[in-house]
Parts: C-alpha cells; structure tokens; sequence
C-alpha cells in the first residue's frame, strides 16, 4: 500500500474528519503537525502547491484535502491510488445501514439523507406490508391512494436524496455488537455501519403444516386481494377467523364455488364482517377446528381437518387455501442479540433504542404498537434522527 | 421483442402493479394479461406455469416466476441484453 501523509493543525475541524476517515477505513498514515510559516508548512506548500490545510498527499502525490479524499473514496479511486485496486477493494463505511424498505425504512433513510448521513438502504423489497392491501385511505394527505402508488412515491422522494439502496437482496447475517456493524447478504458481499437501523417489518404467519410450502403459489396464497379472482368457480377454504380472514371470505364469496372457513376458535373480527359471512349460503364455518395437511401433487386438491371438540377429523375438497392467521416479526437476524417481546418483536424505547448500542429499529417489527403506515413513518424518522444522535456523539 | 416478458395480473394485486412498474422502469416492454377477465389468458398461465394459482405470473424469455421477487426478476431480464447482442 502506497505511504499517506497529512499535514495538519490542531483545531482544524477538516483535518480531523481527515485522519478519522483514514482511521475507520483502517488505512495508516503519517501525521505531521503544521504551523503557519514553519519549514513544516514550507515543504508542504513546496510539494502540494497548496497552503490550506490539510493536505494529503499518497505516495508522491498531492490529493488535497478532506473533500477530495471521500470524492476519491466514492469514485473508487482512492483504493487505486493506493495500490489496493485489484486486490481488495477499501470497504466503505456507512454512517447508517437501514435494513428494510417498507414505509419505516424509507422515512429513516430520508431522514438520515437530510442530516447528509452516509445511507445504504438494504432490504428484498419496497413496500413491505403496505404492498398487501390495495389502496389507502388513512395516511394523511390521501383520502386514497392506491398502494403501488403510494410505495413508488416514497421511492422517489428518497431517491431524489441519492440515497444508495440495494433491492432484491436478503439479508443472510449481522453483527451487532462492535463499534463497527457488519451486514452480510446472502450473496455473500459485506458491508460496514457505524449504525443499523432494523426496519424489517412481518411476514404472514405460516399454518406450518405438510404441503404448505410445497403448494405455495399453487393454490395455496397469502394475499387474497391477489388471488381471489383467480379461484372462480372452485372451492376454496380459508383459513383463520380475523378481520382478514373475514374479508378473505368476502371476496371469494363473489367469485368461488363454496367458502370454507376453518379457525381454531370462531370468526372474531367486526361484527359487520362477520354477518356477512354467516349469512352467506356459499359459506360454510368450521369452529374450534384445526387444519393438519394441505394434500395435491402439483397443485392444492384438499385439506384435512380435525375438530378440537370431538377430535373428529374430515377431508375437504378444495383447490385453494387462504392463509389469514396473523403476522410473525421479521426479528431473526437480531433475536440472539436485542430484547425481543414474546410476540418475537423487537423492544425500543421511545427513541427507537433497542439496548444495544448503535442498533436502532423502528416499524413493525418493534413492539410499538398500532401498526399503521403513518405510525411506521413516524418511527423510521425517530430511528434515523436518533441514529443522528449518535454518530455526533461518538466524534 | 416486446413478446419477450409477459406478465399476468389481476387489477387488486399491488405486487402486480409493482412489477409492471419495476419494468417500465428498467424500459422493458411487456404484454400485461388481466386473468380477472381474460379467461383464456388465466388457462395460458396455469399452463405455463404447471397450475399456479397466484399472480402476479411473469415469464422472461424462457422463464417462468410464480411472484414478484425484484432479485429473480432482474437475473432473468439479463436474457434480453444478451439476444440483442446477438441482434
């Protein structure tokens, strides 16, 4: 690796942020103190041409100071200046890494892009749960919005900050605990944080039973608004007894052979929803019962359930299969290292804290609790700005 | 070329949409079916995809996807440069 000098004063704020830079990125250097007029600064201006400070020079050659070191960093040039291009490329380091791209992770990573944070934003997907109803009408300024178009503008008003985002890209390990956070994905690429914002959202809630992996897609589906038109004319059960579950039911009745519904106690959500239901001829509930396999070769062809009062179990002719049993926390990654709540949501403090130092989390995955878009925004801009907080006070 | 992604849909499916506007970003045509009311479209997609009943369906050249995974999808779009290499 090629030598690096600076020159530099005592209470010169660039210079600092110059060697801290050098520091983090685990590039040495020689540091040599300047006065105004010394021979110091006389062989400094000699060799960069320049008598502000700092200069840096890499190897024989000046390359300013501060600002031209990170515009160096960012076009990848410094690593060839230093006679590491080819070998390892200079991981660069983030100020904050937001992992998640739902409606908590954008606010963050527009908060954290207006205080000219260094962002990554991380995460499969844009959207997150919001992408799972059709259209909007509660978050302010939208009397209705349709979802898709709600997503892609929190897209662009990030975007219109330059914030770097990786899409389309999982997550696979994470290391919490040291000053400097590491964010593996499962391409095997790494990247370095001073701070990790958790914006992971949930996931619907698997039955866990055979054949419900397997036939995933193929009958069986999780996003009934998808779906539902697609079972015309079949039978089809749904499974769980939730304001979703109901509105599953709903919108198959106007299309599907016969409705099942089967949940573990009876149906509980709005009574409006409910009745609906009830009063329904193409709807037939099964209470207090349990689903045990989803059976098909390549595609759904039945069900078996047993009732928890008799103990009795039946089959069920259907070629589709509703999933409306809840949501799981995305909170893997972190569960070994930050309190999580016995829902498995990870616990914040009312700055989006979670206990471990340098990680944040802020959205659904936390337990605050109404999980609304507005509310998600709401905590992704706390995580960021809390985030903020903390990298001032680590300088 | 245009023939080369298509993708069936149904209009409450906010994945769909999502996918249709990763393409239009990526300036990818397409041929967008609503298996809501095309029927004989609904038949084609459960054929090529061995009996799927989820939307959205994309298939890129010989590919077909059950779902909009952003990641799969941009792997499979890099079939389309090579061909108009070859053009």
């Amino acid at each position: 690796m090629a030598k690096v000098t600076i020159y530099s004063t005592d209470g010169c704020p660039f210079c600092a942020k110059a060697k801290s830079f050098l520091a983090e990125k685990g590039i040495s250097y020689d540091g040599i103190e300047v006065q105004s007029g010394s021979s110091a600064w006389e062989e400094m201006k000699k060799k960069t041409g320049s008598g502000s400070l700092p200069q840096i020079m890499i190897g024989d050659e000046p390359v300013g100071g501060y600002s031209d070191l990170v515009h160096l960093e960012a076009s990848g040039e410094l690593s060839r200046k230093l006679g590491l291009a080819g070998k390892e490329e200079v991981t660069p380091l983030y100020d904050v890494i937001i992992i998640g791209g739902g409606p908590a992770g954008l606010s963050a990573a527009l908060y954290a892009a207006r205080k000219v944070l260094k962002t990554l934003v991380v995460s499969k997907d844009i959207g997150g749960q919001v992408a799972w109803t059709y259209d909007v009408d509660n978050y302010l300024g939208f009397s209705q919005v349709e979802t898709a178009d709600l997503i892609a503008k929190f897209e662009d008003h990030v975007d219109k900050y330059g914030v770097e985002k990786l899409l389309g890209v999982e997550v696979k390990a994470l290391e919490l605990t040291g000053k400097i956070k590491k964010v593996t994905t499962v391409d095997g690429k790494s990247y370095l944080s001073k701070t990790l914002i958790i914006a992971t959202g949930k996931r619907p809630r698997p039955i866990n039973v055979p054949g419900e992996k397997e036939l995933t897609g193929m009958g069986v589906t999780y996003c009934s608004t998808c779906d539902a038109p697609l079972f015309a004319d079949l039978d089809v059960a749904v499974i769980g007894g939730g304001n979703s579950a109901l509105e599953a039911v709903i919108d198959l009745m106007k299309v599907a052979r016969k409705v099942y519904m089967v949940c573990s106690t009876f149906p509980k959500g709005d009574a409006i929803l409910r009745d609906k239901v009830l009063s329904s001829p193409k709807v037939e509930v099964f209470t207090r019962s349990k689903i045990l396999e989803i059976t098909g070769k390549s595609a759904v062809e039945g069900i078996e359930i047993k009732s928890l009062e008799t103990g009795k179990k039946k089959r069920l002719d259907v070629q589709g299969v509703i999933v409306e049993i809840g949501l799981l926390p995305n909170s893997e990654l972190v569960m070994d290292t930050v309190e999580t709540n016995r829902l498995g949501e990870v616990m914040v403090d009312s700055k989006c804290h979670t206990g471990v130092s340098g990680i944040f989390a802020c959205g659904d995955v936390t337990n605050v609790p109404y999980k609304q878009i507005i509310v998600a925004a709401g905590e992704g801009a706390k995580a960021a700005l809390s985030a903020y907080d903390y990298i001032i006070k680590q300088r | 070329m245009s023939e080369k992604v298509k993708i069936y849909s149904t209009p409450g499916c906010p994945y769909c949409k999502m996918a249709k506007e990763f393409l239009l970003k990526k300036g990818v045509e397409f041929i967008d079916y609503d298996v809501k009311k095309d029927k004989e479209a609904l038949k084609e997609m459960k054929k090529i995809s061995g009996g799927a009943l989820s939307v959205p369906v994309i298939s890129v050249c010989n590919e077909v996807m059950v779902g909009f995974d952003r990641g799969r999808l941009e792997q499979a779009l890099s079939c389309l440069k090579q061909s108009s290499k070859i053009e």
